[in-house]
């Protein structure tokens, strides 16, 4: 029996639950070893209007079944992003999101309007976790009216799916869902990395150049999964759970606290066809349920 | 790039500490390029894999040479034959030698002297004269195992060879390569920038994807030690802003 293992997320038919997570899979274009036909969609690596340098070396260090990241965003601003992979994009039998982030809701949105309509771009994902210089360096996340702020900036510039990636550094994950909802946001992504610290005893100095960094990875999960279910249950849109998802039954925990899809990260660094595995997992897991298709998968979802 | 699940089949110590593992992972040695490295992983372990350099190949068998200086290579080193270790490679950029120099230096500090053998073999293919340096801080850290048509040995406290570092012990040579600590690299870039050295970074994923392994460019920007690196021209490189304290660079 083959499974039907298709979603519909925010305007986006895919053909599997199984996403790359921004960040993690570059711009698509390495990775040779993953069997693609598992892939449901991917998210690229976040970019900004202008290139970025990035931040200085040691940007990664592993932690205690996790590891802490602080690349700073690098990559070659939008014009190169059109130039040199869209193009590619466009030959994929796969959506692509560009993940897309600023400095000001403004930003934000020219990017949208800079890539809506180039061939290739499926729709975006609003990176919400970076400083907003408009207001002292809060993060856009972690106030909804600049969350709001942010995704309305984007979605009046474009008609292509608006997906908001949700920061777990909050009081209340709930508030800001349902602000991005409210601003016109398509889906929700959640989460991103928590903000972490590491230090090197031998020089008594944080290991990590940037000093803090991302924390994902296994060490996330629980706490992921508590947080996707709360955005889930705060609102209607669906939810893309992400966090520490490393085989098919943590996919299939996302899946049943609320999630219609999940994103794959830190895993693809371990096992390059990890997405596959974990596609193929889920598959198994409904069809020894007795399951024929990933939507009749119950949800746990109390409405209380 | 390949995925090969390698039995461990043979250990030897070559330094005090300092062991070498021989793996089965047949595409991967017949494919591999001197310089080139491989990601390892391994249950249970770190939840990283782990980079090293290819050292040797025989036959279907890749070698790799390492210490324990952690975690991860403690794990390793306790392994016992037919354990099975998660092989990702060949990896990287490895050194360029393509016919033309007449001598190269092979100058390597401690397990710096990883990706040499390799490099030693194909300049001879190419038609080379291999003269092979290597130093380390005294003589029971020197890598027993050598090759090249001359051989120079240094240590810091003169316990063999050449009293000084490795870098001072360079004869002359139409091409320079070299591996160990980033001061050494430092060091080697200042003498002779058209040096091919290979440097070490973090690495979170070995095959390009997570931009964690950047190199610090003299031009300005990073790039990726997994996919460009980790062989650079040793002047491209803006050596005061790389990480001086990687154990790996620490041990010659
Ligand atoms: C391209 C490349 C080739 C390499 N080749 C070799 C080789 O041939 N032989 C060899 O012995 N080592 C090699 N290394 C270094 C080796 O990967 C690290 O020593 C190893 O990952 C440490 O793992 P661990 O779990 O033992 O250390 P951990 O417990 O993770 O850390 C112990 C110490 O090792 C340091 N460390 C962790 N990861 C790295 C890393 N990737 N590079 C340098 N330092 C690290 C930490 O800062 C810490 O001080 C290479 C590294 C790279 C990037
Ligand atoms: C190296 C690295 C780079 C990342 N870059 C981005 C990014 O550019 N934009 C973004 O929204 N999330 C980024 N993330 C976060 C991931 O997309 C994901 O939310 C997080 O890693 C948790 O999932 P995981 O535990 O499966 O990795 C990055 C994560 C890592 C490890
Ligand atoms: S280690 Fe991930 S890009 Fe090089």
């Amino acid at each position: 029996m083959t499974i039907d293992m298709s979603v519909e997320i925010g305007g986006l038919k895919l053909r599997g639950p199984v996403l790359a997570a921004s960040g993690t899979f570059g711009y698509g274009t390495e990775v040779p070893l993953l069997e693609r036909r598992a892939l449901g969609a991917m998210v690229s690596k976040g970019i900004f209007l202008r290139p970025r340098a990035g931040t200085p070396p040691p940007r990664i260090v592993e932690t205690p079944s996790g590891m802490l990241n602080a690349i700073g965003l690098q990559g070659p601003g939008v014009e190169g992003l059109i130039r040199d992979y869209a193009p590619q994009w466009a030959q994929w039998d796969f959506p692509v999101l560009v993940n897309i982030n600023g400095e000001t809701a403004a930003e934000y949105g020219e990017l949208a309007a800079r890539l809506d309509g180039v061939a290739g771009v499926a729709g975006f994902e609003i990176n919400i976790s970076c400083p907003n210089v408009e207001q002292g360096g809060l993060y856009f996340g972690n106030d909804p009216r600049a969350a709001a702020a942010v995704t309305d900036a984007v979605r009046k510039r474009t008609d292509l799916p608006v997906w908001v990636k949700l920061t777990p550094m909050v009081t209340d994950v709930g508030v800001i869902a349902r602000a991005c909802e409210a601003a016109g946001a398509d889906a929700l992504s959640a989460i991103n990395t928590f903000v972490g610290m590491s230090i090197d005893l031998t020089t008594r100095q944080p290991r990590l150049s940037f000093r803090t960094g991302g924390l994902s990875g296994p060490a996330i999960r629980p706490l992921a999964v508590h947080l996707a279910h709360q955005a889930a249950r705060a609102v209607s849109i669906p939810v893309i759970g992400i966090g520490g998802i490393m085989r098919a039954d943590d996919a299939l925990e996302f899946l049943v606290a609320g999630c219609a899809a999940v994103q794959v990260g830190t895993a693809t660094f371990v096992s390059p066809n990890a997405i596959a595995q974990v596609h193929d997992g889920i598959a198994a897991y409904l069809a020894s349920h007795g399951f024929e298709s990933l939507s009749d998968l119950p949800r746990y979802l109390p409405r209380d | 790039m390949f995925l090969v699940e390698a039995p461990l089949v043979a250990r030897r110590e070559v330094a005090r500490g300092m062991f070498v593992l021989s793996l089965d992972a047949p595409q991967i040695a017949q494919s591999v390029r001197a310089g080139q490295f491989v990601n390892l992983g391994w249950s249970p372990g770190p939840l990283l894999r782990r980079p090293f350099s290819v050292y040797r190949t025989e036959g279907d068998r890749i070698e790799v040479i390492l210490k324990a200086v952690g975690g991860g290579t403690e794990q390793l080193l306790a392994m016992t034959a037919r354990d099975t270790i998660s092989c990702l490679g060949p990896l990287g950029h490895g050194f360029e030698l393509s016919p033309g120099p007449r001598s190269v230096a092979l100058v390597s500090g401690g397990l710096g002297v990883a990706p040499m053998p390799l490099a030693a073999r194909e300049a001879r293919a190419a038609g080379m004269g291999v003269t092979w340096v290597h130093g380390a801080r005294s003589v029971d850290e020197l890598c027993s195992e050598a090759d090249g048509d001359q051989q120079i040995w240094a240590t810091d406290d003169g316990s063999r060879g050449f009293a000084g570092t490795a870098v001072a012990a360079v004869p002359d040579a139409d091409l320079v390569l070299a591996c160990g600590p980033n001061r050494m690299l430092a060091a080697v870039a200042m003498r002779w920038p058209d040096a091919q050295v290979a440097v070490e970074t973090y690495m979170g994923c070995g095959t390009g994807v997570c931009l964690g392994c950047a190199v610090p460019l003299a031009r300005g920007g990073y790039d990726r030690a997994c996919k460009e690196g980790p062989v650079y021209r040793a002047a491209d490189v803006e050596w005061s802003m790389l990480p001086v304290h990687l154990p790996y660079a620490i041990s010659s």
